[in-house]
């Protein structure tokens, strides 16, 4: 008989319909910028060794970290993290502790004995380095990673600067800063100690035997307040206190003191003096709102029972017998518009006097320029540079406090490592220049929160305020490796990819290929819905226009 | 015809009994049924067989019609073999269902057991309900006795299979689904000689991976209908070819249409179901009167054997199309079917449209004979005449 | 952050021709991917349909059978007993389908499943109403909901279907939702495991018919189940109640601010919406806690 004819069956694959045609955008992945990253003065891939703590890779964290600081335990400690002011969880719960965790890694490092990558291949070029603090040790590390000779010049007998002469014990210990300066010094860098630039002619030499100088001298010179006389024995300046307490010599100081300045180096001696058995009293301009302290490190001097006077100066000292009167006004503080101007107006009839026995004016530091006799164009009171730090002088280039108003540690480890990339492009120009990140920084309103649930910040704990007051201790806990851990993963990652998967399960088009490392989106299928960017924890992907 | 040697065993039977005997010996995989007067005895009866372990099959039963031919529909799609049976409200309700299973090109075997559909409510002879499925792309055969419809439901599924589209047979309610009658019930190796077994190319399988209904656009659903039409096309040959080789195991024959005492007849009755009895009982007086009086029993009237049809009535001066139903504003469906089927043939009989036994309301043999006389030298009138 | 994982062996296919967006094909993904590829599936006419496929493609590797609206039940039936005649009893039997499809038309057809105790796996896509045709209300359109027969908002509730199927006391009814596709993984394997009829209720926040942006159908159906709109709960043998989210984090606004459908509401209707939402979740607790 004959055959009737088949029933309509359908066993086509729907795969021969490209349904990418409908689409009008297309996401990317982009790895853009997270927001601590733009405010990182090193420009730290935050989001990147944050997320490798919270997968337990320590020392990748660490490699992360270093690429462009070496100091991390020494930043952990004292940075003053304008990168966490410019976390987006701030806008959820509060921000990422970045900072403890920064020395958490540090930590580690130094305690495992974790060393830096052998340097590139030997370079032609050698660089001279000029100073030994901040700047200059990460100018020196950056440089000598990439293969150049790199020689440093230290004025004093020993490396760190400000870190060793200005930073106390209590807020970071030595032998953690000896640490992180040994691991530099070890990738080869060549040191001179008591080798200080001191003149033009000086300078003049040391460029001739160099490709390249980069100099980082620091601000050596103290500010003066012209009501003080520095001659007398009850005056001390606050960077020679911290210099003279940091290298353990005695303090001839008399019991009362008081500490004239309201930003990090006043507190350091207010705090110092305290330990040392001073009754201390804060004397400063601002009022407390605008003290240019940490907020932190003058709840913390206030804990251990300095007395704060703010809004106030000093107009005259008088010396009694039996100790000093020192003659003192309200005043108007208003902020001006550069960091560090202000102006100020004594408010009349708001006289008052204080008792004290010493005087330290901790009021900042001037960069020393006189003493290259004009040779290098100056900005004010810094170094004039350009947007590659080289001063006038071609192949001269300057950072640190010698040539920015900042006034921050990791700010000197940031200039130093520009410096030491422009200098590595002024040796080879055809070196490639530092990768940017794509993109604007990921605001709060690209993480999908949903993956994010509210979690409060770790707050590493305190020494105890009594035991603060009779060593030299830190006063910082560290975070334990759960706790490391636990912060870590508070973090969104912004911008970054972090391989979840989400963007792959959520497709309903299935059009978001998994590759070895990353992902691939099908434009033969995906039909531009942006489910992948919506449910993205990270904001790693955003749509493109097509 | 010598039947070949298959024990058959005689036994005393109703029609549905009749027609469960039948599903006991085709041994289908799944049943889904919901119970309807006058259907149920079918229900019961094979419920029996398969709660006693005499029929190995899945009885599944739904909340209404409708659940039971959607589970027949893709139970066939899913190769199985498949039976249920209903009747008037029942069939009524798996209306939509019937269309689908055309589609689907499922071989379903449905027994219907015709009823009149309410409103008012009454549960008597009548073949409107399954008449009114006569567009739903079913094949429809029409059984006047228990053995008869014994032995369609076996070949039905011969012929469903063979041509890929589902079929339905329908006797009368009481007339035929309650009268007790000897019937010769086959052996089971009989039946399973008869019809092969079952292996769809095309269903629903793991292995396969083909899906079945997706939304299609218009020239493909044309074409699906193009293709129902050459399988129709198929259908009267197959029911030929069921029946003759049915013949040849049980010497019991069948065909599209039965010829009864046709030889030179002037007068023909033509009509379907248990009335087929009845005119036949008044085809043996009138014959025995001398008179040329002939019935042609109509089995498959979907398709419609249009051909045979002709061929049968040719030479008839004079034919009268008795009507179990009534199509409202039309009249009795057979009678417009049998025209239609007519139409522009050159010496076409005269075609006596009555309704006759509307509502299961009894119509003798001798009020046949009269009807006969009354239509025999009268020019019929366009419209069918409600016999009284 | 859990990680979403799900067995995806491709037996959903690209190219289909959901809306861009749709997390019903999402949901289809990760329930035919679950279940796995021993399984047959019907889907009633309903966006589902659509999305398993046009002729002659197919979106499935799977074989699936278009029934019609108001015989998904049954007709998963007739091909779990077909499967069960030729020795396959553990194919699995899935039946898609829409809210129109379960709680109106299919409604008596899945009782008598249930009622059977079918051995089959219930989809049932829950977008709320008939939004194939075009947005109409169906039994399942909540209160106040505008759609295309309700342009001034439902004047009542949405059917409790979950209650009616526990009331046929079959092994398992759960809910699930496209913003929790561990959850909703987890609950297809367990259903795959057992016998008998199974339900899942998966809201689907619909494109075009809920007023919802493309990329936000994950974010409302999240914030369904975080507002306790769609608490995601499994009930056995139609009384133990397991709640599967157990604290309930954002208001019924946030979830209703999200769609164009709750637009127009007042202040007061919110309220209402939020009362009732809180007296069902007391009444899941009680459940819950064995009562």
């Amino acid at each position: 008989m004959q055959q009737p004819p088949s029933p309509l069956w359908t066993n086509a694959s729907s795969r021969t319909r490209l349904t990418g045609t409908w689409r009008s955008a297309m996401p990317e992945y982009q790895d853009k910028p997270s927001p601590c990253r733009g405010a990182c003065p090193v420009a730290g891939r935050i989001a990147e060794w944050v997320r490798q703590i919270e997968l337990g890779d320590y020392y990748g964290a660490w490699l992360t970290l270093v690429d462009n600081n070496p100091f991390p335990a020494v930043a952990g400690r004292i940075c003053h993290h304008p990168c966490e002011g410019a976390c987006n969880r701030q806008q959820l719960d509060e921000t990422v502790g970045i900072c403890s965790l920064e020395r958490f890694v540090g930590d580690m490092a130094l305690a495992e004995g974790w060393c830096f990558p052998e340097p590139a291949a030997a370079q032609d070029q050698s660089v001279a380095i000029v100073g030994g603090g901040p700047a200059g040790l990460s100018a020196a590390y950056q440089l000598r990673r990439r293969g150049y000779r790199v020689v440093l010049f230290e004025e004093r007998g020993q490396l760190g600067g400000l870190l060793r002469h200005g930073i106390p014990a209590y807020r970071l210990d030595k032998t953690i800063l000896d640490g992180e300066i040994q691991r530099i010094i070890d990738l080869g860098v060549e040191v001179r100690l008591q080798s200080g630039i001191a003149d033009a002619g000086a300078l003049r030499a040391l460029h001739a035997e160099y490709d390249a100088l980069y100099l980082a001298t620091g601000a050596s010179r103290p500010k003066t307040l012209p009501e003080l006389d520095y001659e007398q024995p009850w005056v001390q300046d606050g960077a020679d206190f911290l210099a003279a307490t940091n290298a353990g010599e005695a303090c001839e100081l008399g019991q009362r003191l008081v500490v004239i300045g309201g930003g990090s180096a006043a507190m350091d001696v207010a705090r110092t003096a305290r330990r040392l058995g001073r009754s201390v009293s804060v004397l400063a301009l601002e009022p407390d709102a605008l003290l240019p302290a940490q907020p932190i490190e003058v709840a913390e001097a206030r804990e251990e029972g300095i007395e704060f006077i703010t809004g106030a100066m000093l107009q005259a000292v008088e010396s009694l017998g039996d100790g000093l009167k020192l003659q003192c006004v309200r005043v108007d503080f208003q902020q001006g518009e550069t960091r560090g101007t202000f102006s100020v107006e004594p408010v009349s009839g708001s006289g008052f006097v204080l008792s004290a026995d010493a005087v330290v004016p901790a009021i900042g530091q001037d960069a020393d320029l006189a003493r290259w006799d004009g040779l290098l164009d100056s900005d004010g009171p810094v170094v004039r540079t350009d947007a590659q730090w080289q001063t006038s002088r071609p192949g001269v280039f300057a950072g640190g406090d010698l040539a920015s108003m900042d006034r921050f540690v990791t700010q000197a480890i940031g200039m130093g490592k520009m410096a030491a990339e422009a200098i590595a492009r002024h040796a080879d120009p055809l070196q490639p220049g530092a990768v940017a990140a794509n993109g604007s920084e990921v605001p709060f309103a690209e993480i999908n929160t949903d993956y994010h649930p509210l979690a409060g910040r770790l707050q590493p704990g305190n020494l105890e305020v009594e035991a603060r007051l009779r060593t030299f201790d830190e006063v910082q806990h560290p975070l334990a490796q759960d706790e490391a851990i636990a912060e870590a993963a508070r973090c969104f990652s912004c911008g970054t990819c972090i391989y979840c998967d989400n963007c792959y399960f959520y497709c309903p088009d299935m059009a978001i290929a998994k590759l070895e490392h990353g992902y691939d989106v099908k434009s033969d299928y995906c039909k531009g819905c942006g489910l992948c960017v919506a449910e993205c924890p990270t904001g790693a992907i955003s749509m493109g226009q097509e | 015809m010598e039947a070949k040697n298959y024990p058959s065993n005689r036994l005393l039977l109703s029609g549905n009994h009749a027609v469960a005997w039948g599903v006991k010996l085709v041994c289908p995989d799944v049943a889904p049924v919901y119970p309807i007067t006058p259907q149920t005895p079918i229900l019961e009866k094979i419920t029996e067989f398969q709660s006693q372990g005499e029929l190995d099959m899945e009885l599944l039963t739904p909340e209404s019609e409708h659940s039971a031919m959607a589970a027949c529909i893709s139970a066939s799609a899913t190769g199985a073999r498949v039976f249920t049976a209903t009747s008037s409200q029942g069939l009524l309700l798996m209306h939509e269902l019937l269309h689908y299973a055309c589609g689907a090109r499922a071989p379903i075997v449905m027994f219907n057991v015709n009823r009149t559909p309410a409103s008012p409510w009454g549960f008597w002879p009548d073949q409107l309900d399954s008449l009114a499925q006569r567009d739903t792309g079913w094949i429809q055969l029409y059984s006047e006795t228990p053995q008869e419809s014994l032995d369609t439901v076996i070949q039905a599924y011969r012929i469903a299979e063979a041509v890929g589209l589902p079929t339905m047979i329908s006797h009368d309610a009481f007339y035929v689904s309650h009268s007790m009658e000897p019937v010769e019930v086959p052996s089971q190796d009989l039946v399973r000689e008869f019809l092969p077994r079952f292996e769809p190319r095309y269903r629903l399988d793991t292995e396969l991976g083909q899906s079945f209904g997706a939304p299609i656009d218009q020239a493909t659903w044309n074409r699906s209908r193009r293709d129902i039409a050459a399988a129709m096309a198929l259908v009267a040959d197959a029911v030929t070819a069921a029946g003759e080789a049915w013949g040849e195991l049980t010497s019991r024959a069948y065909g599209p249409l039965e010829q009864y005492r046709m030889e030179e007849a002037e007068v023909v009755i033509v009509t379907m179901g248990s009335m087929s009895g009845t005119a036949r009982e008044a085809v043996d007086a009138m014959r025995e009167r001398g008179e040329a009086v002939g019935l042609l029993k109509v089995r498959l009237f979907r398709p419609l054997p249009a051909e045979a049809l002709r061929q049968a009535l040719a030479g008839v001066s004079c034919a009268l199309v008795l009507d179990r139903n009534y199509s409202p504003g039309m009249g009795g469906i057979l009678h417009q079917e049998i025209k239609s089927a007519l139409f522009a043939m050159s010496g076409a009989p005269r075609l006596h449209g009555l309704l006759a036994g509307i509502g299961g309301v009894n119509v003798s043999a001798e009020k046949i004979q009269q009807l006969v006389d009354d239509c025999r030298e009268v020019e019929p009138s366009v419209e069918a005449q409600w016999v009284e | 952050m859990e990680l979403i994982n799900y067995n995806d062996e491709e037996l959903f296919q690209p190219g289909h021709v959901a809306c861009a967006g749709c997390v019903e094909a999402l949901s289809m993904r990760v329930i035919l991917n679950t279940v796995g590829r021993d399984a047959v599936a019907t889907v009633s006419p309903s966006c589902g349909a659509v999305i398993c496929g046009a002729y002659p493609f197919s979106a499935t590797k799977i074989p699936v059978f278009h029934t019609t609206l108001e015989s998904g039940a049954a007709s998963a039936s007739g091909i779990k007993r077909a499967l069960l005649s030729q020795g396959k009893p553990d194919t699995t039997v899935l039946c898609l389908a829409g809210d129109g499809g379960t709680y109106d038309i299919g409604l008596q057809a899945l009782s008598s499943a249930a009622e059977r105790n079918e051995d089959i796996l219930y989809i049932c896509f829950d977008n709320e109403g008939y939004m194939n045709t075009g947005g109409q209300k169906s039994s399942s359109t909540p209160l106040a909901a505008v759609t295309g027969s309700t342009p001034a908002g439902k004047t009542t509730r949405k059917k409790n279907l979950i209650e009616i199927l526990a009331a046929h006391r079959i092994p398992l009814i759960a809910t699930a939702s496209p913003s929790h596709l561990n959850d909703m993984a987890a609950k297809v394997e367990k259903a795959k495991a057992l016998r008998g009829t199974k339900v899942i209720i998966v809201l689907i926040p619909c494109l075009p018919g809920w007023g919802v942006a493309d990329n936000a159908a994950v974010k409302t159906a999240r914030l369904a189940v975080e507002s306790g709109v769609f608490p995601l709960f499994e009930v056995e043998d139609g009384v133990h109640y397991t709640l599967n989210t157990e604290q309930r984090t954002q208001s019924v606004n946030s979830y209703l601010a999200q769609q164009g459908r709750y637009r127009h509401l007042s202040a007061e209707q919110v309220e209402q919406i939020q009362a009732d939402v809180d007296a069902e979740w007391q009444r899941l607790l009680w459940c819950a806690a064995g009562r």
